[in-house]
């Protein structure tokens, strides 16, 4: 087996999978927050599977270097999936805040 | 007075001072419930304001001004308080004004009124440094809702049923000061700025050093600027 940008990609993409089933499994991560992961990687299986996909995607898009390509949609999908997190966060902090104070209060009375 | 008031102090590691600050108020408006919001101090803080005779919520942790503050308006809104005042647990507040900035909220003529420490009266000297960041705040007040306010971060506020209610669902989590003022000007509320005498703080230091100072400016005209853009 070669050892290259598509080979590490899909030792990469199979472990992260097999990660992401095992939280869910495990019940350490919630089965809607792992549908965008278990996305992720499916995607980055095929892309690296065979280079005709990143090939012709690449050609499309007039990238010189094919297997940037890969890097480019790793780094877009993390991006957009820490803003869903930040989002995720923001919502939950509010929670807490009111359940903190609701709490407060009743243990006063 | 006709109205049912509360004071809301909110107190962080102010062992030092909230017994002057309860006794304070006591004397100059003994009619209004005191209510001392113990922000998880790791002082006597909740204890000695217990003794002191005030109600006191303990938060189970440090929460921050903003969620501190918004749990006396709660407390408040449950439990049937036609006004509030908020008073800072440090001592700076002087008691002997809180029955004037009660006034406009008890003939109606305003929403909210806050207590500035130089509205007429120059005897507030601020360091150069504070006095920047003021006038930088009031500028920010008046170019986003064109409210004329002088001391924006002042912490020494009355307010009417109304904005409690309001108050109990919307209220920053940090930095709340100026940041509401633009709220409720844009939900119609009607502010009113008083000139009050500011102590010197019985004990303790300001929280404010130059790194957060400048992370309240960025995330204050942040807020602003959002909800001024915010339908």
């Amino acid at each position: 087996m070669i050892i290259n940008v598509y080979s590490i990609s899909i030792f990469f993409g199979v472990a992260f999978l097999l990660s992401i089933i095992q939280l869910v499994r495990k019940n350490r991560m919630q089965e809607k927050y792992s549908i965008l992961w278990i996305l992720m990687s499916a995607i980055l299986l095929i892309l690296s599977s065979s280079p005709f996909f990143i090939n012709t995607i690449a050609a499309w898009l007039d990238i010189k270097n094919p297997p940037s390509l890969l890097f480019l949609f790793g780094l877009v999908y993390l991006l957009v999936y820490n803003l869903h997190v930040t989002v995720v966060i923001s919502k939950q902090s509010e929670k807490i805040t009111r359940l903190t104070q609701e709490i407060a209060l009743s243990k006063m009375k | 007075m006709i109205l049912k008031v509360l004071a809301i102090i909110p107190a962080y590691n102010e062992a030092g001072a909230i017994v002057q600050v309860i006794s304070g108020i006591r004397q100059n408006v003994p009619e209004i419930d005191i209510l001392v919001v113990n922000d998880g101090s790791l002082d006597e803080t909740g204890i000695i304001a217990d003794k002191a005779g005030a109600f006191v919520v303990n938060m189970p942790y440090n929460l921050g001004i903003g969620g501190a503050v918004q749990t006396g308006y709660i407390y408040a809104l449950q439990n049937g308080y036609d006004a509030a005042v908020q008073v800072d647990g440090d001592g700076q507040h002087d008691p002997s004004f809180i029955c004037r900035l009660l006034a406009p909220i008890e003939d109606g003529s305003a929403d909210m009124v806050i207590g500035s420490r130089f509205k007429s009266s120059g005897e507030y000297k601020a360091p150069v440094m504070r006095k920047t960041g003021m006038l930088y705040f009031s500028s920010l007040v008046l170019l986003f809702s064109g409210l004329k306010i002088k001391d924006t971060t002042s912490g020494f506020r009355a307010v009417n049923r109304k904005i409690i209610t309001y108050f109990s669902e919307h209220y920053p989590s940090d930095y709340p000061e100026v940041d509401v003022l633009v709220k409720l000007f844009r939900k119609r509320f009607r502010i009113l700025e008083l000139s009050v005498r500011m102590n010197q703080r019985i004990n303790g230091k300001s929280s404010i050093t130059p790194l957060r100072s400048a992370y309240y400016m960025i995330k204050v005209s942040l807020s602003l600027f959002i909800e001024a853009i915010r339908s």
